[in-house]
């Protein structure tokens, strides 16, 4: 088995594991520590480990849940995400977190926060409100009083009270963590063919239950096998792919979209672990750097307030423009608010300025590709044959 | 001179072709293969396949590789192609006259309406149930003794067709276990699978709109027994005063998603002027 193939399976492991073994097994071997779990999008997962806790994301079951206890909890009209993070939970499977956290993604989350502190009074629960006002000075005051707040509670949980050069000891592995992201990032755009988005998001998926040092190492070592085993480009077309920030494609999806004859160049999966984009600076008060670079970060997405009137509309041609992209895939789960109410403007915005689009919804346990098969198949055609897309 | 080769692999068989693509006045089938799966490792069949087709034509380069279906992770592949858009063009390659497509796959039936260029403007697909399917035709014949070959010249023998559910594939076998223990003749239970698909894929091109021939491509195109009962359901399904669209094939329509793979291929090697080869013999 090559290197790179040996790197991708140990991440498809880590992907396939609904136990959290990892996770499991690191606090087997660091007795005493403590396992703190987030939703997505944003959680300052450089305070978590701050705290001397293991950061571990919650993406859902995938495909691979049976939801039985899940649906009792929300309505046929709700997302997938809460109910098999709900059945996970129930199922035991995430017994091992001492906190988890919710970050203000939709009202959704905030929701699943309330039933987490009704069904595990035990576990510490935290309702995370990122600033959202347009002020950057109040915004400032606010995160930093947040994270000053959550970093005392995790600390109180995990009995370590870190040092400002502890904090930022954190903040400076997680700068290493962004910026071997970024390295995969850039280099799929520039060499898709090399950098399958399927490995790319395995590798991206293991990073979410496994330390940060650990995560820096194989994600370098993904890169070297990379460099040492070049593929051959083809003829696809180039496209983004957007909407799927929260509630995870399920793998298949995104396996049919590159067989389909399309390689993706930039996509919103697991947006949380690059949405800061700047380093954050090692100077002064840490929380205050963290909490700025926050701030003062280029992410744009729907679940940030954008004080453009025409941001939205803008948006897209940017992505498409900075990744060199031929077109648009929207990939939204069902019954999203955050990711639906922001399309029609994101497309139009695409469509004014002449990029072809398609859309279409998935949820993270869809079993059936043809679909996506034929959409993604038939655009990518329309783009290579007739320079355009088809609507759907 | 630009050699493309077009690979379709379908979920039955594997069809390759190479041609010369230099211009719509230049493109001609150098070499062609093709063989059926059986159980065995596609990407054995795969390489076999392409391998008689290049040995066939005499070429020692190619300079693009499309691969239509299945085919997606070949090796020498240079760019993938939907099926619907392979079988248009290879379609509109084997018969002119063709504004529609009739692709009868082993598990799948889709109905493509085109325009002049090859461009898909439409299509249908049947559900999920095999009874509109060549795999579901092939087990009948099966279960009748009948080979592949003879299906199509019986059908056509056939005095008093015997109705068959036109829904399900399982409730369709069942009809025709009844019909063997009532003594039908092979014939009429033959002709009555062929009027039963035939509905199915009168009522799939009925739903589009298309202005000339519909041209049957898959394995089911060599079936005469299928193509005249095509030709009469959709003469049965024509309104009052409107004509039924004339029904053609080839004798390589079987090629047809490879040939259109291949021609798109070679277009685009023109269009982005890339300059490389995907495969040589000394590679290879």
């Amino acid at each position: 088995m090559s290197k790179r193939a040996e790197i991708v399976e140990w991440a498809r492991d880590l992907y396939e594991d609904l136990d959290f073994t990892s996770v499991r097994r690191w606090l087997d071997v660091h007795p005493g520590r403590k396992a703190c779990g987030y939703l997505p999008v944003y959680a300052p997962r450089e305070v978590i480990h701050a705290a001397g806790m293991l950061p571990v994301g919650i993406h859902g079951g995938g495909d691979r849940l049976e939801i039985i206890r899940g649906d009792a909890f929300y309505q046929s009209y709700i997302c997938h995400l809460p109910r098999s993070v709900i059945e996970l939970a129930q199922s035991g499977r995430l017994s091992m977190l001492s906190a988890v956290l919710f970050p203000s993604t939709c009202d959704v989350i905030r929701n699943l926060s309330g039933i987490w502190k009704l069904l595990y009074p035990d576990v510490y629960v935290r309702y995370i409100d990122v600033p959202q006002v347009p002020d950057p000075e109040a915004a400032a005051d606010f995160w930093v009083g947040e994270l000053r707040r959550l970093l005392g509670d995790l600390s109180a949980i995990s009995g370590h009270h870190p040092s400002d050069d502890e904090i930022r000891s954190s903040i400076a592995l997680y700068n290493d963590v962004r910026g071997v992201i970024r390295q995969l990032y850039a280099l799929r755009q520039q060499r898709p063919w090399d950098v399958p988005t399927e490995e790319l998001y395995l590798l991206m998926r293991a990073g979410e239950v496994i330390p940060p040092e650990e995560f820096i190492v194989r994600a370098r070592a993904y890169l070297g096998a990379v460099e040492a085993e070049p593929k051959r480009p083809r003829d696809n077309s180039r496209v983004v792919v957007t909407g799927a920030f929260c509630e995870q494609p399920p793998l298949g999806l995104i396996k049919s979209i590159e067989r389909a004859g399309c390689y993706v160049v930039d996509d919103d999966f697991l947006l949380g672990n690059r949405f800061v984009t700047g380093v954050v600076g090692l100077e002064g008060d840490p929380l205050r750097s963290l909490a700025e670079s926050f701030l003062h970060n280029e992410q744009r997405t729907s679940v940030m307030y954008e004080g453009d009137a025409s941001g939205k509309r803008q948006l897209m041609r940017r992505r498409v423009k900075d990744a060199g992209a031929d077109g648009i895939i929207f990939a939204a789960p069902s019954f999203c608010d955050p990711a639906l109410l922001d399309q029609p403007m994101l497309r139009a915005g695409a469509e004014q300025a002449g990029i072809p689009c398609i859309a279409f919804k998935y949820a993270e346990n869809s079993g059936q590709f043809q679909q996506f098969r034929e959409q993604a198949g038939t655009f990518s055609d329309s783009i290579k044959l007739w320079g355009g897309g088809t609507a759907a | 001179m630009h050699i493309s080769a077009g690979i379709d692999v379908g979920s039955g068989a594997v069809k390759a072709v190479v041609m010369r693509t230099d211009g719509r006045e230049e493109e001609t089938i150098l070499g062609s293969a093709s063989s059926r799966i059986r159980r065995r490792e596609v990407d054995k069949v795969l390489d076999e396949v392409f391998a008689t087709a290049v040995e066939q034509a005499g070429v020692d380069v190619i300079h693009y590789v499309a691969t239509t279906g299945e085919g997606a992770e070949f090796s020498w592949a240079t760019g993938h192609f939907y099926g619907m858009t392979t079988h248009a063009r290879g379609a509109l390659y084997l018969a002119p006259q063709s504004r529609a497509v009739l692709d009868v796959g082993a598990l799948h039936t889709r109905a493509v309406a085109m325009d002049e260029r090859g461009r898909v403007v439409d299509y249908k697909m049947t559900s999920q149930c095999a009874s509109g399917s060549g795999q579901f035709l092939e087990n009948i014949a099966r279960y009748l003794g009948v080979s592949h070959d003879e299906i199509g010249p019986l059908s056509l023998q056939a005095g008093q067709p015997e109705k068959v559910s036109s829904i399900c594939a399982v409730l369709a076998e069942t009809d025709v276990i009844n019909m063997v223990s009532r003594g039908i003749t092979t014939a009429d239970i033959l002709r009555g699978v062929h009027e039963s698909m035939a509905d199915r894929f009168a009522r799939l091109l009925r739903s589009l709109t298309f202005d000339g021939a519909v041209f049957v491509s898959g394995g089911l195109a060599s079936d005469v027994g299928m193509l005249g009962a095509l030709r009469d359901a959709l003469a049965k399904r024509t309104a009052a005063g409107g004509g039924a669209p004339e029904v053609v094939t080839h004798d390589t329509a079987i090629f047809a998603g490879a040939i259109g793979a291949a021609l798109w291929g070679g277009y685009r090697y023109r269009k982005i002027g890339q300059g490389g080869v995907a495969w040589t013999a000394k590679a290879a």
